[in-house]
């Protein structure tokens, strides 16, 4: 089904428009939008976030005016005169007799229960972007405060307000087109006098850059786990071995501030807090100030040097313990946690000096968001009025359930049994539990309309008191590199005890973001209509942006108290298995059947985006 | 004989009902799938059952034990055609107190050097000072989150035998993060 008719296609605002039929577009360029606006009217939406449907009264019973029959399956109303007529495939098509038996122009009809166009003549259900707009602005009316749903509201104003609840920081920059760099003459003879080659030119590496092993250093396999996983995070790489964070300015001007604000505090009664920075800054030894983006990047360097004995992160360690006191023991260690600690270490130390804009969601404060940062949007439905209220939240990774436990053990069963289809108007999820969990099942199930309990009542602007609400979450940005979080970890209330889940989970190699994306959710909760929803581009390679490449997994083996970390890294299509000091070529089986706890992805394609500031010659 | 006339009708009525309802449901479903397909956004169905496949065939073929398994233990060789002790043994200088310490032992002796964690918090609160030194510059572990039960939504995996596992806290006395 997904690879059939998509010739006399065209896209509007990243969405597929079939061109219409003879019969519609015939329609169209006599009548223009003017039977669709009386249809307006029409359109009711029950229950709240439910079907559009033709209903003349609200209560009408629409029956065919042929045969009286009411309870067909398909009854449509004739979009020139508003006639009735059923359309039963076994049975009598009406519907068909009443366009044969008028004079031209009375092909087209309407749905009265699903708000679908049908052309009676073609026997097919036909698609008319007006005709979408204007169900869209029934269903939409409900959800925002003060839009009426009277037919003088054009489609450009619903369009517009829906619009209106996007993240105001969110700034869009336009994409550039990537130009391949070569040096000039000038800028290779400054290359070649400024650097020393790294091998031989004509003699190619044996093995990929940057893999060297991680000495644990007592119970440290969550840390280096984690750390192998980074040291080959594209975006991270690149942007450490391109100088972007130099250890040696970081720590001049460090120094030159630490130095500023001792003297200042010296005379009065130094805080606590004060003391010990000056401390810590011009002790014996002569440390410098901690910093986590420098440690990291003396790993970089020594990591992607030519010594391939294992390297120990000891100073990265001592750092990392000064950042998070309240992790710093030998002992009982998660490698989830000490990610979002390093990442929050990274954005602190990087932030302070340089006063950067502290919002995360566009990723504008340091490189730890730039490359993980995430924007995730939350819909909380009113049940009663429909009334909805969107927040958006940064994330620097995604933190998912394992499946509830199914019924056949590990049993495949194919999913071309279940739906073809992820959409539906209104709110149900149709996605079909399969017997092995996996990935994409726990992001479908991140992402399902959740209903929240009688006691978690939301407080609905519109009714002003709370009610029972709907919550559906979805990606409005996706980060360069998303992290997916395995939630491992089950915590029985009543037993008071812990236990870790090893439940086998699948995830692919190539994973495709796109349905989980909110422009999707958005879409298909209105019935995936043609209408521009939020941020579709307007180029078609939007599909690109939301693919992803698996490039690293964090595996947990062992039991909850007594485990033991193993990181296994893609380059260049080779897999490899970093364990500690011990690093060895592994089959992709090996891969895929391992027991996923934290597993990296990297958009396939990344994009230029027009730089704010300008270009210094 | 009434009463079996009126059961028979009520049958089909409720059979005749079914059968719309049935009709009307599966006339939703094509209406939804055809709208996806025409306007392509149909999910790649094929690629992602193609995954779950080769997923399921990698888990076959890991679990025969002909098959030549990862190398396991900490005896093998490398890629580099290097072989490494169990415990690491490169040799450098604490950057907290200057002495040199071997890489596999460094953690247990950064954290007494630097006075964190369960061990070190121990002997400060046993001392006769406890108050006073708990707030001083020199025990900067002002905040410790203890694992089993602080944070009851998370998820959270540990790794490595530990002598400290299981052990309590004397005092129980600490700020909780």
């Amino acid at each position: 089904m997904s690879s059939t008719a998509k010739i006399n296609h065209h896209r509007i605002n990243g969405q597929i428009l079939p061109q219409p039929c003879t019969h519609l577009a015939e329609f169209r360029s006599t009548n223009e939008s003017r039977p669709f606006r009386a249809f307006q009217d029409c359109l009711r939406v029950k229950p709240p976030g439910g079907r559009a449907a033709i209903r003349r009264e609200p209560n009408e019973v629409p029956h065919c005016g042929a045969c009286g029959d009411a309870a067909r399956a398909r009854l449509y109303a004739c979009v020139s005169c508003a006639s009735v007529s059923c359309y039963a495939p076994s049975g009598p098509l009406h519907a068909v007799l009443h366009a044969e038996s008028m004079p031209p122009g009375h092909e087209i009809a309407v749905d009265v229960d699903r708000a679908e166009l049908f052309c009676c003549a073609c026997r097919d259900q036909v698609y008319d972007r007006d005709f979408d707009a204007a169900v869209v602005l029934a269903q939409t009316a409900a959800s925002t405060l003060g839009l009426s749903s009277s037919s003088s509201t054009s489609a450009t104003e619903v369009a517009s307000v829906i619009r209106f609840q996007h993240p105001a920081n969110l700034r869009k920059r336009r994409r550039v087109d990537y130009r391949p760099w070569e040096p000039d003459l000038r800028e290779r003879t400054l290359v070649e006098n400024g650097s020393s080659p790294l091998e031989r030119p004509d003699k190619a590496p044996e093995f990929p850059r940057g893999l060297r092993g991680l000495n644990n250093l007592g119970n440290t396999c969550f840390m280096n786990s984690v750390l192998q996983a980074l040291l080959h995070t594209p975006p991270l790489r690149n942007y450490f071995l391109s100088d972007r964070h130099n250890r040696y300015f970081c720590q001049d001007r460090s120094n030159v501030s630490a130095a500023a604000s001792a003297s200042a505090s010296a005379g009065v009664n130094a805080s606590r807090r004060k003391v010990a920075v000056t401390t810590t800054n011009t002790d014996s030894n002569g440390k410098s100030r901690n910093c986590l983006a420098c440690d990291l990047d003396d790993m970089f360097s020594a990591v992607f040097s030519e010594d391939r004995m294992p390297y120990s992160p000891a100073k990265f360690l001592f750092s990392w313990w000064q950042h998070a006191a309240n992790l710093a023991s030998y002992e009982q260690q998660d490698a989830h946690e000490f990610f979002i600690s390093m990442l929050d270490g990274i954005h602190e130390k990087v932030d302070k000096d340089r006063r950067k804009p502290h919002s995360q969601g566009n990723g504008d404060c340091c490189i730890a968001h730039r490359v993980f940062s995430g924007i995730l949007r939350s819909d909380v439905m009113c049940m009663v009025c429909g009334f909805t209220s969107t927040t958006y939240d940064p994330c620097v990774d995604i933190s998912l359930d394992l499946e509830p436990n199914q019924g056949g053990s590990g049993k495949m069963s194919s999913t071309k049994a279940g739906h073809p289809c992820n959409g539906e108007a209104g709110y149900t999820n149709s996605r079909q539990h399969t017997g092995t969990s996996t990935l994409m099942g726990c992001l479908d199930r991140f992402t399902r309309p959740e209903r929240l309990g009688s006691d978690q009542k939301f407080f609905c602007q519109q009714c002003q008191i709370r009610q029972e609400s709907l919550k559906q979450m979805s990606i409005r940005k996706l980060p360069l590199v998303s992290c997916f979080h395995i939630k491992r970890f089950e915590h029985s209330s009543i037993r008071k005890t812990s236990r870790k889940v090893d439940r086998y989970l699948q995830f692919p190699i190539s994973l495709d973001m796109a349905p989980y994306l909110s422009s999707s959710i958005l879409r298909s909760r209105y019935g995936n209509r043609v209408f521009p929803f939020d941020e579709d581009e307007p180029d078609a390679s939007n599909d690109l942006s939301s693919e992803f490449e698996l490039f690293a997994v964090v595996t947990h083996s062992g039991k909850l108290d007594a485990g033991h970390y193993v990181t296994y890294l893609r380059l260049c299509n080779q897999w490899y298995k970093c364990d500690d000091a011990w690093i060895t070529r592994v089959n992709e089986n090996i891969v895929r059947a391992a027991q996923g706890y934290m597993l990296f992805y990297v958009q396939k394609m990344l994009y230029y985006k027009a730089s704010e500031k300008q270009v210094a010659r | 004989m009434a009463n079996e006339d009126n059961q028979s009708s009520h049958d089909q009525l409720s059979s005749h009902f079914f059968e719309d309802f049935l009709d009307s449901i599966i006339v939703d479903v094509a209406s939804e799938c055809h709208r996806i397909a025409r306007l392509g956004l149909d999910r790649n169905l094929e690629e992602e059952e193609e995954e779950i496949r080769l997923s399921a065939q990698a888990r076959v073929r890991v679990a025969d034990p002909s098959n030549s398994s990862e190398a396991n233990g900490k005896y093998i060789v490398d890629i580099f055609g290097q072989t490494h002790p169990p415990v690491a043994s490169e040799i450098f200088d604490c950057m907290n107190c200057g002495r040199s310490i071997m890489a596999g032992r460094f953690a247990p002796h950064l954290e007494k050097c630097m006075g964190k964690g369960r061990k070190a918090r121990q002997k400060v609160t046993r001392s006769s000072t406890a108050a006073q030194s708990r707030h001083s510059r020199n025990s900067p572990a002002s905040a410790y989150s203890s694992y089993s039960n602080s944070t009851p939504s998370t998820s959270r995996l540990s790794n490595g035998t530990s002598s400290l596992a299981g052990e309590e806290y004397s005092n129980g006395i600490y700020e909780d993060h």
